[in-house]
């Protein structure tokens, strides 16, 4: 990648016109993927790409700029366009760069590069014959192997050079089923921040049968009854809703902007008292985890909610300086193109005390979502919706017959407070989420938990 | 551009492999985002890269490349090769010299250029303060911007095809919140095109204001079936999550419902649906797709009868028909099937014939949670939703905190009048309002 030598000279450039801060973010990725698709493998695929953005701050406005070109004229064009974009009073020049050594948490164990194609290729096929096996009505199976490795070097006019290597596996599986004027898809998607050992630790005969249980379920499932009434919703991926309910709201990208329904409520209680929330990029070999963020901060554990008090925001470089407060190591990004801002890690709801079937057993009529589909929310508003991929009846506390198409939506804020219990079997599950530095790989994760009352979307 | 690198890469490939096809995308743009009167982020992107396909032992392979180096090159010809060794999918694919368009697009405006920095910029502090001012109720714009963007793509093959064209355009965005009470609610507007003259800053703020202000006082509706108005925009937004329904690849693998149902009538006799790779001013225009293939006009749906599929070269040879030139890839990507401008035809309703049709109607005017509430496949959704009431053709209520329910295939059946309010959003899909028959609105 780059010398120290033209780094200091490009940041030296980039700093030219008098601004307070500037920063080269580089990267050389290397991915490949396999696909299987209609009981063949259809794409065996790899390829490089690298680049290198520049970044300086003139007080709290940021200026950014990329190339993939790694040339000398190429990184120092894009200095100069950075340095000129606007003028500053700061003098700050580049004595030395020190490099900071980090301690990797995170082994990687078998390097998926070391793997054969044939045994990668054989996993994939035995999966595919699970999920075809399990019934007569899989129709479609559509499975991917993924792989990329990330090296990274960022250099700053604090004098940081820091480098790192991600490595990133996860398996990808979606089973339709039915044919004619019916079909259900379902889909189930394990990755690691870890090597190709994640992928032997994976049964693909149970990987391939879950996901298609879940579409067949759903293929002869009636639709949810709409309304409003308790809901509980399921350990793992469930952590979705708080993600993208609560979660966005308490990034400084959306607080620094006025936009979000937690602003100016820290040591506030927020959510009811068996809330504790917790972002942790420090999770070993865990997807959303990374040694040190795209801004070179060592990531760390940050307690957001603690019993329904706000207790922190997450905050990149720029956030921190528009509301004066100090980086959590969320300055996150998908690649040298994006500048980093503030994003969520490893994030979930801290188990409780409350046990599963209890709460079944306390509702007389309300929905069980096992699995949750994605969903979205607008900041500004903290109004949510979300899809639930393979849902339940409860009747008389009892979970009964199995219903599709539910969409559940409320508000972040008002449903906190309507979270009444917390069961004690958190689970993760991981996604990516995608925000204004593109889409970088999260964790997401909760408990079991009951929702007093939320409306329940359907056709039924 | 770059012939010293297609040269290189054709000279690498001979007598390696059968045939090779290379991709080149390049891409510049710009962007500038204001907050409180000041530039909040300003981004500049330079990029470029080549993918290639190539054809050995009958078998394709792909591989792609951001160094343009003789090694690079020499690199992803060995990765495409080894990746095409696991290939079990025969379908025969076609790397062909294909024919040119006959007419001219105007894609490129070199007027853009001449645009100085200070004067983009000032379309972003425009529209926030314009937004800010127009009604007290705003109180906050958390994204004003302005953006523009640049490309140059040439694709070229082994059997003399050898395309290129470039492109421009820019946008100015912006979006507010604004509050009564406890309530609040957002909107947003923008304009995309190629001249930057055109951007009318007081509009595009107007109708953001407008859209989060109309919303306010609201009230949740009763549960139940409803006449529903989709707004143009709305049907622009559903069209483009459900535009893979018409894709060839998707009906081959079993992924929509269109399977053998060409020559049926799958829409009521008001729809009238194309897909356009030539539509003028389309965000999506071209003159040839991925594959070099020539962009052309394809009637999806003919007054309610199911006319075409949209193909890439390979889907077309699997059902023995040609190309609509749909063929997509991304530099990273494989060989897909992707719609252009997709566009309902405006019908002869004006929007207020669409409110006044029935006793009570519901406009929905704003719909969250497409990625998510909506199956592609089964053309099931339920959306979360923001609307308006209509009782007698009068605006009565604003309404939210309910969900929008249905099937898009079923939607397409039960549309009872078209509006001529014709809007092209920046999803590269274009349509009117619709009155759809009936609709599940869910709330508490």
């Amino acid at each position: 990648m780059l010398t120290k030598e033209l780094s200091a000279k490009v940041l030296d450039a980039a700093l030219s016109n008098g601004a307070d801060f500037a920063e080269i973010f580089s990267e050389n990725n290397y991915n490949s993927n396999i696909r299987l698709y209609n009981n063949m493998i259809q794409q065996c695929m790899a390829g490089k790409d690298h680049g290198a953005g520049i970044r300086v701050f003139y007080g709290s406005t940021a200026i950014y700029a990329y190339t993939n070109d790694f040339s000398e004229t190429a990184l120092m064009e894009a200095a100069s366009a950075v340095a000129k974009a606007q003028s500053g009073q700061k003098i700050v020049t580049i004595h030395e760069l020190n490099s900071k050594d980090i301690s990797n948490i995170h082994e990687v164990k078998i390097l998926p590069a070391s793997v054969s194609k044939e045994a990668k290729i054989d996993f994939l096929k035995r999966t595919n014959e699970a999920a075809r096996n399990y019934s007569s009505e899989v129709s479609q199976v559509d499975l991917t192997l993924a792989e990329r490795r990330q090296e990274i070097l960022i250099a700053n006019s604090e004098g940081l050079w820091v480098e790192d290597t991600r490595n990133y596996i996860r398996a990808f599986a979606i089973v339709i089923a039915g044919t004619g004027s019916e079909r259900q898809t379902s889909t189930q998607g394990p990755g690691a921040f870890a090597g190709y050992e994640f992928i032997e630790s994976l049964d693909p005969q149970r990987m391939g049968a879950e996901t298609a249980h879940s579409s067949v379920l759903m293929l002869n499932a009636k639709y949810a009854p709409q309304g409003q009434y308790p809901v509980i919703i399921d350990n793992g991926f469930g952590g979705v809703i708080f993600h993208e309910a609560c979660g966005h709201g308490l990034e400084a990208t959306s607080l620094s902007r006025n936009a979000s329904i937690f602003l100016g409520k820290l040591g506030q209680q927020v959510a009811s008292d068996k809330v504790t929330a917790i972002d942790d990029g420090t999770l070993v070999n865990k997807w959303g985890s990374t040694n040190i963020d795209d801004e070179g901060a060592v990531t760390r554990r940050n307690v957001l909610i603690e019993n329904g008090i706000l207790k922190s925001y997450l905050i990149d470089k720029v956030g921190g300086l528009k509301m004066d407060m100090q980086p959590t190591g969320n300055g996150r990004r998908q690649s040298y193109k994006f500048p980093p801002t503030s994003r969520m890690t490893n994030t979930y709801i801290d188990a409780g005390n409350d046990k599963f079937d209890n709460m079944v057993a306390s509702i007389d009529f309300g929905l069980y979502a096992k699995k949750m589909g994605g969903g979205s929310v607008l900041p500004g508003t903290g109004d949510f919706n979300f899809a639930v991929a393979e849902g339940y009846v409860i009747r008389n506390g009892k979970i009964a017959e199995p219903v599709r198409g539910a969409t559940l939506i409320g508000n972040g804020a008002q449903i906190l407070n309507k979270i009444s219990m917390v069961s004690d079997n958190l689970e993760l599950a991981e996604g990516m989420c995608g925000s204004q530095s593109g889409s970088v790989p999260t964790t997401v994760g909760q408990p079991a938990l009951k929702v007093d009352e939320i409306i329940v979307g359907g056709r039924g | 551009m770059y012939n010293k690198e297609f040269e290189l890469l054709f000279k690498l490939a001979k007598d390696r492999v059968e045939d090779i096809e290379i991709f080149l995308n390049i891409g510049k743009s710009f962007s500038v985002r204001i907050h409180r009167q000041n530039v909040d982020s300003f981004n500049y992107a330079d990029n470029k890269g080549i993918g290639i396909r190539l054809i050995k032992d009958g078998k394709v392979g792909y591989s792609y490349t951001e160094e343009f180096s003789e090694n690079a090159f020499s690199n992803i010809i060995d990765e495409a090769i080894a990746g095409s060794i696991y290939v079990e999918n025969t379908d025969p694919v076609i790397i062909a010299k294909h024919p040119d368009i006959d007419t001219k697009l105007d894609l490129y405006s070199p007027g853009l250029n001449n645009i100085n920095v200070d004067e983009k910029i000032q379309v972003a502090k425009d529209l926030e303060r314009l937004a800010l001012e127009k009604d007290s109720r705003v109180f906050n714009v958390p994204a004003a911007s302005y953006s523009d963007g640049y490309k140059y793509v040439r694709v070229a093959n082994s059997q003399g095809l050898d395309k290129e064209y470039e492109a421009n355009h820019c946008v100015a965005m912006v979006m507010v919140l604004a509050n009564e009470g406890q309530e609040k609610k957002s909107g947003h507007w923008y304009y995309f095109g190629r001249d930057f003259e055109e951007i009318d800053v007081a509009k595009i703020a107007d109708k953001a204001v407008s859209k989060a202000i109309e919303l306010l006082n609201s009230s949740s509706p009763t549960s139940g079936e409803y006449p529903v108005v989709l707004s143009n925009e709305m049907v622009t937004s559903l069209l483009a999550t459900f535009s893979g329904i018409f894709s060839a690849k998707n009906v081959q693998e079993g992924k929509s419902m269109f399977r053998g149902k060409i020559g049926s009538q799958l829409a009521d006799s008001c729809i009238t649906l194309y897909d356009d790779g030539l539509f003028p001013n389309g965000l999506a225009t071209s003159p040839f797709d991925n594959e070099g293939y020539p962009s052309q006009k394809t009637v999806l749906i003919d007054k309610g009868i199911l006319k075409n599929l949209l193909h890439n070269t390979v889907t077309a040879g699997k059902d023995n028909t040609k190309s609509t030139g749909n063929g997509s890839r991304s530099i990273k990507g494989s060989l897909n099937v992707s719609n252009s401008n997709m566009i309902i035809e405006p019908g002869n309703h004006s929007p207020q014939d669409l409110y006044k049709s029935a006793g009570k109607v519901i406009k929905i005017v704003s719909l969250q949670g497409l990625h998510s509430g909506a199956n592609p496949i089964s053309g099931d959704f339920s959306l979360s939703a923001e609307g308006l009431l209509y009782e007698n053709g009068k605006r009565t209520k604003s309404l939210s905190n309910f969900t929008l329910s249905g099937n898009f295939y079923q939607l397409l059946m039960n549309t009872k009048l078209v509006g001529n309010d014709f809007l092209m959003s920046y999803t590269a899909c274009g349509a009117p309002s619709l009155l759809i028959d009936k609709l599940v609105i869910s709330s508490k």
